[in-house]
């Protein structure tokens, strides 16, 4: 079961966006980082269940965020937002371990679908 | 109704393909001028038709309507013409076919998505003669039809960078008409004029088609020669030399015999700019006349 | 021009315009390399508000007054209207035609197209396709559908640039999207601006917060 998940974006209205389209009737607690070395202090601070992490940001991108993250804990899920999906993104980051890929802008029903599939794996642990 | 009179009225072509580029919709202006019916190429690749299409540019060009909606803008400057067609503009000799600017397009659907793009092809052709005319009139000596002194100063700065860049040897010969004035006086103003035509036309017949042969001054002649040694360039001068001196011309039955003086030079590694370049050959110009005229002097030679 | 900016546009639709291109650019890369094969690294867009009679200043910096530098300039038209700018460095013609993969025309010397022409077609497609890409996202996002004039290129310093820059209206405020353009393999980089006027300023405001509407 979920019930903490933190979002990973330097933008604002990314993270608005985000918010919006995760759906509100499941009780889940909402957190928000504004960079990605906010984002791993967060995760070890939070221990959330789902992570999102947007690539493109200051300080600590992504990339090196998702890596620090699965270092400190290898079962974390990390789902990967980015507008530029070209297959060498995607393979770079589902080698480092992310979850899935969702690219920019998400619809709706392609979050909550990706929330469902990490609900069902949560579930079958 | 009043659209599809419009499609085939228009006088510029207008060609709709789909997403494998096979032709949808060939308006009537297309169909006179490639001699090819609609209902015989519509549903055909275009490359059926037109191979020469099947190009890179082309195909980077369409797939970009498809995936952008932005316009690819094909100009006759470059490409000269998408559809070999013949020009039916009276000033088409000028060209093997018609010159064409042709525009290519996004066609949307209900839902914003793009299935089919349009080509709009422009016959330019007098607008590429009349610009053709312009630019010779304006690189074109008016007298003898070679190359200006405008033309000239263009050429050299971009052929000096080239062949620096690529070290590469250049060459140059200046080259003027010994005694002109008296030619002149004793013949008259009319000679003087046949003499440069003749003459300009006799040494042209010497040079390569690469060199670049002007008309510098009054009787003063220049020419840029790429990627020769200074060997190969003494060689050259000593041949238009000869060719000058063993050569009679004949003005209204009269024979005249002119001799020239030339100067040759190279590009070295010290030579750092063109100006340079123009300086060297024309002091080396300057000693040909110092040492009795009708001769070739090589700057560097000693 | 920081108070300024709150006029024009306030904070939210700042930050909306952000990911706005962030997002645009981000898919325009993605299309270029896997549909036209062409790679090239789009920076995070830097947005500014300018005052158009502050955009000559701007743009001769942004230019840095390379006399020998290439830009491109492109209008395109709509509810959304402005111009693309591509700013090369001097020397990169050659260099992006090695990019178009462009072979030696096997054609006659006198019947060749002259190398300059060669090497500012293909100068000219890539910006067409470039602007297209970024604009043509940006707009898809948006909602709507730009046309666009040809391309021209001139050089920095030049009488065509003085007179582009000083074709402003100079009673308006421009917004000014910078991005660092990279075609790594190439070595080429340069920038890319876009300019938008007054005239799309309160379509743009509401198109804004209608997008960030359509996900609530």
């Amino acid at each position: 079961m979920i019930s903490k998940i933190l979002i990973v974006d330097d933008s604002p209205v990314a993270r608005k966006m985000l918010i919006n389209s995760i759906p509100k009737d499941k009780g889940y607690e909402i957190f928000e980082a504004t960079n990605g070395q906010e984002g791993v202090a967060k995760y070890q601070e939070l221990n959330p269940d789902l992570v999102f992490m947007d690539l493109t940001m200051p300080v600590l991108d992504g990339y090196k965020a998702t890596a620090k993250i699965i270092e400190l804990d290898k079962n974390a899920i990390i789902i990967v937002t980015t507008a530029d999906i070209q297959p060498k993104s995607i393979s770079n980051v589902m080698e480092l371990g992310a979850f899935t890929l969702l690219k920019k802008p998400a619809k709706a029903d392609s979050i909550v679908d990706a929330i469902e599939k990490v609900e069902l794996k949560l579930a079958n642990k | 109704m009043i659209f599809t009179q419009i499609f085939d009225m228009l006088d510029a072509g207008i060609v709709i393909l789909d997403k494998e580029l096979h032709v949808f919709k060939w308006n009537r202006w297309m169909a006179t001028h490639s001699n090819i019916p609609p209902e015989k190429i519509i549903g055909e690749s275009l490359f059926t038709f037109y191979p020469d299409l099947n190009v890179p540019w082309f195909l980077r060009n369409c797939k970009s309507v498809f995936t952008f909606g932005n316009f690819a803008f094909l100009s006759y400057k470059l490409h000269k013409y998408c559809f070999p067609f013949k020009s039916h503009n009276s000033l088409g000799y000028n060209f093997t076919h018609m010159q064409q600017n042709c525009t290519v397009g996004p066609l949307r659907n209900d839902d914003s998505n793009i299935d089919y793009i349009y080509i709009n092809v422009q016959d330019v052709t007098e607008v590429a003669s009349y610009e053709k005319k312009l630019i010779e009139m304006n690189t074109r000596d008016g007298l003898t039809d070679i190359y200006n002194r405008r033309f000239f100063d263009t050429r050299l700065e971009e052929e000096f960078v080239r062949h620096k860049r690529y070290d590469r040897p250049m060459s140059m010969i200046m080259l003027d008409i010994d005694f002109f004035k008296d030619t002149n006086d004793t013949h008259g103003h009319q000679a003087g004029d046949f003499i440069l035509v003749s003459l300009t036309k006799l040494l042209s017949g010497r040079l390569r088609k690469t060199d670049i042969f002007c008309r510098y001054g009054g009787e003063e002649f220049c020419c840029i020669l790429p990627e020769t040694t200074i060997d190969s360039a003494r060689s050259l001068a000593n041949d238009l030399l000869h060719s000058v001196s063993s050569n009679t011309f004949v003005f209204n039955d009269t024979p005249i015999k002119i001799t020239i003086s030339l100067g040759v030079s190279v590009l070295s590694e010290s030579t750092d700019s063109a100006e340079t370049l123009l300086k060297e050959t024309d002091d080396a110009l300057y000693q040909a006349k110092k040492e009795g005229r009708n001769k070739v002097i090589v700057a560097g030679d000693t | 021009m920081e108070s300024k900016a709150g006029e024009i546009i306030s904070q939210e639709e700042r930050d909306i315009l952000q990911e706005l291109m962030n997002i645009a650019f981000g898919n325009a890369t993605a299309d270029l390399a896997q549909v036209i094969d062409i790679y090239v690294q789009l920076s995070v867009p830097d947005i500014q508000v300018v005052a158009i009679n502050k955009l000559p200043d701007y743009l001769k910096d942004a230019i840095n007054s390379d006399s020998k530098s290439s830009i491109v300039e492109q209008k395109f038209w709509g509810s959304f209207q402005g111009s693309g700018l591509l700013v090369f460095p001097s020397g990169s013609g050659m260099d992006l035609l090695a990019l178009l993969h462009e072979k030696e025309s096997e054609e006659e010397p006198s019947n060749k197209v002259p190398m300059d022409l060669i090497e500012k077609g293909g100068l000219l497609e890539i910006s067409n396709i470039l602007i297209g890409a970024c604009i043509g996202k940006f707009s898809e996002l948006l909602g709507t559908f730009v046309t666009y004039s040809p391309p021209q290129v001139f050089h920095g310093n030049s009488d065509e640039c003085e007179s582009f820059i000083n074709g402003f209206n100079p009673s308006q405020t421009a917004i000014v999207m910078k991005t660092v353009f990279d075609f790594q393999d190439k070595n080429v980089s340069g920038f890319l601006l876009i300019l938008t006027g007054y005239e799309s300023l309160d379509w743009l405001r509401k198109a804004l917060h209608d997008f960030l509407g359509s996900y609530e």
